[in-house]
């Protein structure tokens, strides 16, 4: 019965993360710039990568016919999950912070950006 | 160049492999990949790594793990030489821009730079877990698939990311180029010394042995405990792929931060006075 449970959950969490995926690949396609594209791609990295990893994770603790096995797996995924967790937001962070002080990227379509007007009063470097 | 066509030969190059792929594995040129020759070679390599029978005791590198008692056993000498192949690259590389660094970073007392602190704080859990992965590499390279140099490898990529993320100022502080190429050193010498310690052993005993022997043969019964208790050791793979790590790991560090050093900088160096 719990295994039929974790198995249920599992399953519905790959499925988020595919939609999650989907979602992502649209918004690197269809997103006028730089950062809002940044946005869409941390979509496809923590919807669609540490949600299913988590499904996964659940999902081999339920399977029984995979034995001793499925708490390796278990493991596994649940360690990559928590990596993935880490330095996922860290990467994007350092893009995006890297191409707003270099000025690789213009912000075009804006609706306002404080970063910048610090910049230019000097409150931060 | 329509889409079309671009699509048609997407699939068809993808129907070729695949249809190659079939055959090949079907045997349909009239042999199958691999051949069966190839399988009795198996079996002997199978057969001698890690094997308690009494026939096969004097021939066995008593490790699980074949890649590994294949590089540091059945032919030692090889890599060692490949290791020295990495050295002299490194050698060519310190030589190239000798006394950069230290002219270089002597200017900055105070550190400077880096990314944000959100970079940083990751950065330190982060080399925890890297430096980790790459010891249970190393430790059990001679059980799992890994070794020395895998080890090694994984261990680099920690003194890479302080770098980016502290920058070389900073880092210069902990490890030097000469600190790193002296560690490095320390591990090409435990390699040398791995390489004749049964033979230290035996002549300790007043006898001879081998080069590059790991358990004992036929006609030198000296060698290094295969077992502690439980534990599978390996003999002398464990001190090797111990020592290749530390080489592996520092050797690149030097190579990581000769890369990072500002190229207009190095150059004014290094052209020297007239």
């Amino acid at each position: 019965m719990i295994n039929e449970i974790l198995i249920i959950i599992g399953e519905v969490l790959i499925a988020i993360g595919a939609i999650c995926d989907l979602i992502a690949a649209i918004g690197m396609n269809r997103f006028p710039n730089f950062f809002v594209r940044l946005h869409a791609l941390t979509v496809g990295a923590i919807g669609g990568a540490f949600v299913p990893l988590i499904g996964v994770t659940l999902l081999s603790l339920g399977a029984e016919f995979l034995g001793v096995y499925r708490f390796f797996m278990a493991g596994a995924s649940i360690v990559s999950a928590i990596l993935l967790l880490f330095l996922a937001p860290v990467g994007s962070h350092a893009i995006a912070r890297a191409a707003h002080r270099s000025k690789a990227a213009i912000v075009y379509p804006k609706v306002i950006d404080r970063l910048e007007e610090d910049r230019e009063r000097g409150v931060i470097t | 160049m329509g889409n079309t066509l671009q699509v048609v030969i997407i699939i068809s190059l993808t129907l070729m492999v695949i249809g190659l792929a079939m055959v090949l594995a079907m045997g349909g040129f009239g042999f199958t990949v691999p051949p069966s020759s190839v399988r009795s070679l198996a079996t002997i390599f199978l057969n001698t790594t890690f094997n308690l029978d009494t026939k096969y005791r004097y021939v066995s590198a008593m490790s699980p793990e074949a890649v590994t008692a294949i590089v540091w056993d059945y032919r030692g000498l090889d890599t060692l030489f490949e290791t020295s192949v990495m050295f002299i690259a490194i050698v060519g590389a310190l030589a190239i821009s000798r006394g950069a660094s230290e002219k270089l970073l002597k200017g900055f007392s105070k550190t400077r730079g880096g990314m944000s602190l959100i970079v940083k704080t990751i950065t330190r859990i982060i080399i925890v877990m890297i430096a980790s992965v790459g010891l249970s590499i190393t430790l059990h390279g001679h059980l799992t698939p890994g070794g020395g140099f895998q080890g090694g490898a994984t261990i680099a990529v920690a003194p890479m990311l302080l770098i980016i993320t502290f920058s070389i100022y900073l880092f210069s502080k902990m490890i030097t180029v000469s600190k790193a190429v002296t560690l490095r050193s320390i591990g090409l010498i435990g390699i040398a010394l791995s390489a004749f310690i049964v033979l230290i052993i035996a002549i300790l005993h007043g006898d001879l042995a081998y080069i590059f022997q790991n358990q004992p043969k036929l006609y030198s019964h000296y060698g290094l405990p295969s077992y502690a208790e439980v534990m599978v050791l390996g003999g002398t793979l464990l001190l090797f792929n111990t020592f290749e790590t530390l080489a592996v790991a520092f050797g690149f560090t030097a190579l990581f931060i000769l890369f990072i050093l500002p190229e207009e900088v190095v150059k004014d160096i290094i052209k020297g006075e007239e």
